[in-house]
């Protein structure tokens, strides 16, 4: 009885899904008198009951070796599908994780959506990611893996198009949901392209069949680079890389406690599959350097990008971007254990990122970080929380972000040096962008919009500062589990490099901005680039005249042709029947002389066939 | 005298008789090639009978049934004319185009 909650850890997902339910039932439709709210708090109980039991079954868990799960879902002909759950410290670290800040975004969001009648559809789309999550972390199949992740997107899809009314946000949702989805297939054609090669899905045997018979099997390297390129490409589009990073940004039109989760968790399921695939990935070197490269892309674009936001929501997102390149960087060259230390300390930091905007944005409206300022001596909770936030994500000794980047480097300083000048340099840029943004936000004087700016409910304030202490605690957390190694070991050169990367990021821009003498707005780079950077590469434009253009040029093409040419050809019989009725009626003259002259036609014809048929025998 | 010349003399006055039967105006006239077809008719079986079948010449009882109905059916055209004429005024076989698509 002692791992009781480990053993029923399959139930933290179905609580989820009971509140997700139960949220549903005070839709405006259906319960008209009462109002929405108890639709949050009966989520934020079941989040809660999953949170706690996610830390009871870690407890148990923890320093025990992984348990494995498996339950028959699908037995057809030559194909078993089964249901397989890994009970593992990471895994249940990850429900205690995925729980924990969900409930403090639900949190947060009884405070945010205080105005706001769609509670119902709000949580119980908050309970389906959270179940989706869990159902993630959980699961040890890749199988299951696209279908949580599919079942994601596909929530990624409402909860950006919750308030449908505005068309950004129809538009934002729309590309979220195709993005995605276009990962999503590719992912399909690896998962399945990977079957018949391995014989299984099952993360653990996969890699076993890579440690054993990948090595005794002549592979094809050409058809495990693609399985393995298609592999990544599904992550690729889930984690907003380069060149799918475009759904992330336009996903910031919906509601923030969904930015919350989205950006702290829901981009880390693709990396968190890519994470298991690894052992499979490390087979095809084509698919590594593709990881590494278009990591080291999509980290230093999204860092420079996000320099030119002047959205604050904006402004953050392409930081998610940056990291989770990180963590592909990390696959790539074989490091899991960096990756989910990356992930782990992205999710709290980001998080406290958007809970400290999220109360910003929350009663001085504008989202514009050139229309706001002056708010450090009036806001000084999300001013510090956002100060903790940057901090805990860059490389700042002694908070999260440190050890996850510095865990990185240590193996790449060895082996690839030049990723080294990646991560110090997009490193450099995120601490420069996030101490732009808080100087921009919370330094200088008031502004129009910020004249009057008092604090928020107890309920945004809460959950934020909880984070914050979260925060400060995670490298003693970190420390207390051996998962960070201690300061004697380091590699002191580099530790040192990171901070003076961080300090150095941080500094240039706090001088920037915080200078009274300086002309804002500041004009740092030549205007086009400026605007280059701004407009995201001009993505939109390049999707737009590219593959939008292709598949919209040839969807027209396709409905032409349909309409005309294979409904044409169809209905080309239709008339050509009614042509042959209407022309062959007038053979009937009403001349009986011509109907005579017609059989007398009739008999020569046979005549002539009868002579022909036989002439050969009879010998006329 | 063989039977080929019979044959071909009868399959003339057929066609004749065709000719005449597509080509008259005159309903009267299409009722005489309709006359000629069947003399060309009793032609084939007159000379069928002589050449093939000498003994029991069936041919001949063929014919002189031919010949017997050949009549009747006159008469009963000529009537279905004389009916015509009597609503139409007209025996041209062009004006009765009624029955027509």
């Amino acid at each position: 009885m002692l791992d009781s909650f480990s053993q029923t850890i399959w139930l933290v997902p179905l609580y989820a899904l009971i509140g997700a339910l139960l949220a549903l039932i005070w839709s405006p439709g259906v319960i008209r008198r009462t109002g929405p709210r108890p639709a949050g708090y009966i989520n934020l109980l079941t989040t809660f009951l999953a949170f706690l039991h996610s830390i009871l079954a870690l407890r148990e868990v923890w320093q025990q070796p992984a348990q494995d799960l498996r339950f028959p879902w699908l037995s057809a002909a030559g194909l078993e599908i089964s249901f397989d759950l890994r009970i593992s410290a990471i895994s249940v670290g990850a429900l205690a994780l995925i729980t924990g800040l969900n409930f403090l975004a639900g949190l947060f969001a009884v405070g945010y959506m205080e105005m706001d009648w769609g509670w119902a559809r709000f949580y119980a789309l908050m309970g389906v990611f959270e179940a989706g999550l869990c159902g993630l972390a959980l699961c040890n199949s890749l199988f299951f893996s696209y279908v949580y992740l599919e079942i994601l997107t596909l929530g990624t899809y409402l909860i950006v198009g919750f308030w449908f009314p505005q068309p950004l946000v129809v538009t934002g949702a729309r590309d979220a949901f195709w993005t995605k989805r276009v990962g999503d297939l590719l992912l399909l054609m690896g998962v399945i392209a990977l079957w018949p090669i391995t014989g299984t899905w099952n993360y653990s045997d996969l890699a076993i069949w890579t440690n054993t018979w990948a090595k005794t099997v002549a592979l094809d390297p050409f058809v495990i680079n693609f399985v393995c390129l298609a592999l990544v490409f599904g992550p690729l589009a889930k984690c907003a890389q380069f060149p799918f990073q475009l759904w992330l940004d336009e996903a910031m039109e919906g509601p923030i406690p969904a930015s919350i989760l989205r950006n702290s968790v829901v981009v880390a399921t693709g990396s968190y599959v890519l994470i298991q695939l690894e052992p499979v990935l490390s087979l095809s070197p084509v698919s590594t350097f593709t990881m590494i490269v278009i990591g080291s892309i999509t980290a230093m674009g999204a860092s420079l990008i996000a320099i030119a936001q002047v959205d604050i929501k904006r402004a953050l997102s392409y930081s998610v971007n940056a990291y989770m390149a990180f963590v592909f960087i990390a696959v790539g060259v074989g490091q899991n254990h960096a990756a989910l230390l990356l992930i782990l300390v992205h999710a709290l930091a980001m998080s406290l990122l958007y809970m400290s905007a999220g109360c910003i944005i929350s009663n001085n409206i504008t989202q514009d970080i050139t229309q706001l300022g002056g708010l450090w001596s009036r806001r000084p909770f999300p001013a510090i929380a956002f100060l903790v936030g940057a901090a805990a994500l860059i490389a700042l000794p002694p908070f999260g972000g440190f050890w996850g980047l510095l865990e990185l480097t240590n193996q790449l300083w060895t082996t690839k040096p030049i990723l080294v000048g990646v991560v110090l340099l997009v490193d450099c840029l995120t601490a420069f962008n996030l101490i732009r943004v808080f100087s921009l936000v919370f330094g200088g004087l008031p502004k129009q919009m910020t004249e009057r700016s008092p604090e928020v409910l107890w309920a945004m304030v809460l959950p934020m500062m909880i984070l914050t202490g979260f925060s400060f605690h995670l490298p003693l957390v970190l420390k207390q589990f051996n998962i960070i190694p201690s300061w004697a070991n380091l590699n002191h050169s580099l530790a040192l490099l990171l901070i003076v990367s961080s300090t150095l990021g941080s500094s240039l821009a706090a001088f920037l901005y915080l200078r009274k003498e300086q002309p804002k707005p500041i004009q740092l780079v030549p205007t086009p680039l400026r605007e280059l950077l701004a407009n995201d590469l001009y993505i939109q434009k390049i999707y737009r005249i590219t593959i939008v253009a292709l598949v919209g040029i040839t969807s027209k093409i396709t409905a032409w042709v349909d309409r005309y040419i294979v409904d044409g050809a169809v209905n080309l019989v239709g008339v050509g029947t009614l042509f042959g009725g209407q022309a062959l009626k007038y053979s009937t003259t009403g001349q009986s002389q011509v109907y005579i002259l017609s059989i007398v036609l009739g008999l020569v014809l046979i005549g002539v066939v009868f002579w022909l048929y036989f002439e050969p025998v009879l010998g006329f | 005298m063989q039977l080929q010349y019979v044959l071909l003399l009868a399959a003339a006055l057929f066609c004749i008789g065709i000719y005449g039967l597509i080509t008259s105006r005159n309903a009267v006239r299409v009722l005489m090639s309709i006359e000629l077809l069947l003399n060309a008719v009793n032609l084939n079986l007159m000379g069928f009978s002589n050449f093939l079948d000498p003994a029991e010449i069936k041919g001949q009882v063929f014919a002189i049934f031919v010949i017997t109905v050949a009549a009747a059916e006159a008469a009963v055209g000529l009537a279905i004319i004389l009916a015509i004429y009597r609503n139409r005024n007209t025996i041209d076989m062009e004006q009765f185009n009624l029955l027509k698509w």
